[in-house]
């Protein structure tokens, strides 16, 4: 047992930390807010050179080889910088679109960065079931410049052409980010070899460890904030009201990092808990991301609260991932099911 | 990164329960109020132990112990608490504190007297560290010893001495130096209970037990010869035991604590809910809490795992250490609360005469309000986080 990063790991990290700081810096996110798309061609284009969309697909495919613990990684520093993009629905699509009869060449150019994947989770089939979907889903996060869609069904994974589908993109709580209402009328699709269970569980994975990225960063700030913000003669970090806020928000992000990595490594390996962990890891670190971005834009006082500073853009982003794979009540309530199943 | 553990470890684990399963006490332990039929039962325990070759998990073969590695000390204690083993109880200081210190820091001498007896569950300690003007602030200990010939004289004040009135043995912290920096002259020493000018004072908790006590030493006379390192050198010593234990001893209260929350869902299943709901598990708001806690329980044990595996690595705990024990103990006490909540009336029904609760979870109550004070309050924890592992200024 060993839940730390094992050297390659940790080069894997570095690797992907070097690059977000030049290309998902604070002043290229402005740059991404100010656009009508939400969307950075730059890191995208530098991510899908790097491999970053094929990190846990085997070499033979076309990917890096490794698993799900290094996309955790990746969503991890994702989560640190909030690098805007469609990096969830196109990760995940990468995992399911090569492997099948319908493939048709789909893979190469997903992982070249020539797509990008916007993800519609349906898992009670509002869409339909099989080639056809018909329905409107709103709140479809990076739906705007898909070029496909991810309908993640009860069952079925299907890939629809965005040229297919009928899409008004509009602002959301995250400037960073875009969403959108998806309109399929007959719209066609291709029914992909992936279970739906099994990726939605890697998705929502992944979706808590950006949030625990985000509540990790959350921390750093306030930390760097309060050692050199000086009221009444001294540092504010040496106040016990903030310096105790900072140590919960540490615990919070501890308590989040390590679920995710265990859900990770867990489903990676197909462990017994492995379902169970998923919930824990997702209601945790969305918690933790909210909380700690909450208490982010306390302890920056005034500045916080400016638009200029960073701390909301990251309470932002956490809000829009309690809504990627389920929010924390729903994830409680699917941890507490079998209790009253049972009876 | 991986969860699975070696085939050794899972050997270790198969062999681990199967002798819990066949010998852990099918008695139950004495009521809370009775601290001398505890220490029967505890040390009889520790005796089974000792004798099968599991006592001391983590102590170095040559002083008796198991000498398991890290992993195998975590697997131990899951399965430990799996059968619901007792917790170390009156052991707990000889075990997990004198014993520890006198491995890192004793004299061969030292160690080859004491720590066979403390495995074999012989002798009880109790520690002599807190006074009532030292507790957050320790350092601040104003007991004082003056070196006499070959002895020290002690004359002061201790509090919050667990087991003291059923010990043969005190790890004691004197100040030998007044004129030093408050870290610098304080001397460890190992102390005979029951000698002449001690006076020992059971302190009853809220709990309604009395397992602490405050000592009194008037011109009380300990040989030099039982000073653990150097006089003047006890902060040291003190310090000494921490990066001892690795947080592996911790993980049988968790898992017993992940124990009792499966046990508490049931109950939920069983007891009736608020507003004439059938059960307590109905209400949305109790199954949510209780889901709440299942996720941060599991979620404590990875944190534990992740800070293990690091531990393995760098053989000094770090910071994650506060943030467990942190976590821990306010989890703990959200766990009693909503069981106090889930339970109702019947809760707070069940008292002995003494304050004591003849119910397992009235107990937990009560005795959980201890676990942000002991052994550094919430607010000290706290501190250690802000300032050690988030470089935060003093």
């Amino acid at each position: 047992m060993d839940l730390t990063l094992s050297a390659d790991q940790e080069a894997v990290r570095d690797a992907i930390r070097d690059v977000l700081r030049e290309h998902a810096s604070s002043e290229r996110l402005r740059d991404v807010i100010g656009s009508p798309e939400g969307f950075d061609a730059r890191i995208w284009r530098t991510a899908a050179e790097l491999g970053w969309l094929g990190l846990s697909l085997p070499e033979t495919a076309g990917g890096a080889g490794y698993g799900l613990p290094e996309a955790m990684i990746l969503f991890v520093e994702l989560g640190r910088t909030l690098a805007p993009g469609p990096w969830l629905g196109t990760v995940l699509a990468a995992e399911v679109a090569g492997a099948g009869a319908s493939a048709n060449g789909r893979l190469a150019p997903l992982l070249a960065g020539r797509e990008r994947i916007a993800i519609v989770d349906d898992p009670v089939d509002r869409l339909g079931s099989g080639k056809v979907l018909t329905g409107e889903v709103s709140g479809v996060i990076d739906g705007g410049g898909a070029t496909a869609f991810l309908v993640l069904g009860s069952r079925e994974v299907r890939w629809v052409a965005a040229a297919g589908v009928d899409v008004t993109s509009s602002h959301c709580i995250d400037p960073t980010r875009r969403m959108a209402r998806a309109r399929f009328e007959r719209a066609t699709a291709d029914v992909l070899a992936g279970h739906a269970a099994r990726l939605r569980a890697r998705g929502t994975v992944l979706a808590a460890a950006e949030a625990s990225g985000v509540a990790e960063r959350a921390v750093e700030m306030s930390v760097e904030y309060a050692k050199v913000r000086e009221q009444f003669g001294r540092p504010i970090g040496s106040f016990q009201a903030i310096k105790h806020r900072c140590a919960d928000m540490a615990v919070r992000a501890e308590v989040a990092r390590s679920a995710v990595t265990y859900a990770a490594v867990a489903l990676d390996e197909g462990a017994d808990d492995a379902a169970l962990y998923v919930h824990v890891a997702k209601s945790l670190a969305t918690d933790a991301a909210l909380a700690n971005t909450t208490d982010g834009i306390q302890n920056h006082g005034g500045i916080g609260y400016t638009w200029e500073a960073d701390p909301h853009l990251y309470l932002k982003r956490a809000r829009l991932l309690e809504h990627v794979f389920g929010t924390r009540t729903e994830h409680l309530d699917a941890i507490a099911a079998p209790w009253r199943d049972a009876r | 990164m991986e969860l699975r553990f070696t085939a050794d470890e899972e050997a270790f684990r198969s062999a681990a329960r199967r002798w819990l399963e066949q010998n852990v006490p099918r008695e139950k332990r004495p009521e809370i109020g009775d601290i001398r039929a505890r220490r029967v039962y505890d040390m009889t325990w520790q005796r089974r132990m000792y004798d099968a070759g599991w006592a001391g998990i983590n102590w170095p073969k040559e002083y008796g112990g198991r000498g398991a590695t890290l992993m195998e000390q975590l697997v131990w204690y899951e399965e430990y608490a799996r059968v619901g083993a007792p917790d170390v109880n009156t052991g707990f200081v000889g075990l997990k504190h004198a014993g520890p210190t006198l491995i890192a820091c004793g004299s061969e001498e030292q160690k080859k007297f004491h720590l066979p007896k403390i495995l074999a569950g012989d002798v009880v300690w109790c520690q002599g560290f807190s006074e009532p003007n030292a507790g957050s602030d320790l350092a601040n200990l104003q007991t004082r010893a003056v070196v006499d010939g070959d002895d020290l004289v002690v004359t002061g004040q201790k509090i919050w001495t667990s087991f003291g009135q059923i010990a043969e043995w005190q790890e004691l912290l004197v100040r030998t130096d007044p004129n030093a920096p408050k870290h610098k002259g304080i001397t460890w020493v190992i102390c005979p209970m029951g000698l002449p000018g001690m006076d020992v004072r059971p302190i009853k908790t809220l709990a309604g037990n009395q397992d602490f006590c405050e000592v009194f030493y008037d011109g009380v006379r300990v040989p030099l010869a039982n000073v653990v390192g150097k006089v003047n050198d006890g902060w040291r010593v003190a310090m000494a035991t921490l990066s001892f234990e690795r947080g592996t001893a911790f993980m049988s209260e968790q898992v017993r604590l992940a124990r009792h929350l499966d046990e508490l869902i049931e109950v939920a299943g069983r007891v009736p809910g608020p507003s004439g709901r059938a059960r307590a598990i109905d209400d949305d708001e109790i199954v949510r809490r209780l889901a709440r806690a299942k996720a941060e329980v599991e979620a404590m044990r990875a944190m534990t795992y992740r800070s293990l595996s690091l531990a393995a690595r760098t053989s000094m705990p770090g910071a994650e250490a506060s943030m467990i024990r942190l976590f821990f103990s306010e989890l703990i006490q959200r766990i009693d609360a909503l069981a106090m909540e889930i339970i109702g009336q019947p809760g707070i029904a069940s008292f002995a005469p003494d304050g004591s609760s003849h119910d397992p979870w009235g107990e937990r109550y009560l005795t959980g309000l201890s676990q942000t004070i002991g052994g550094g309050t919430k607010e000290i924890q706290r501190n250690i986080i802000g300032e050690r592992a988030l470089g935060l200024p003093r």
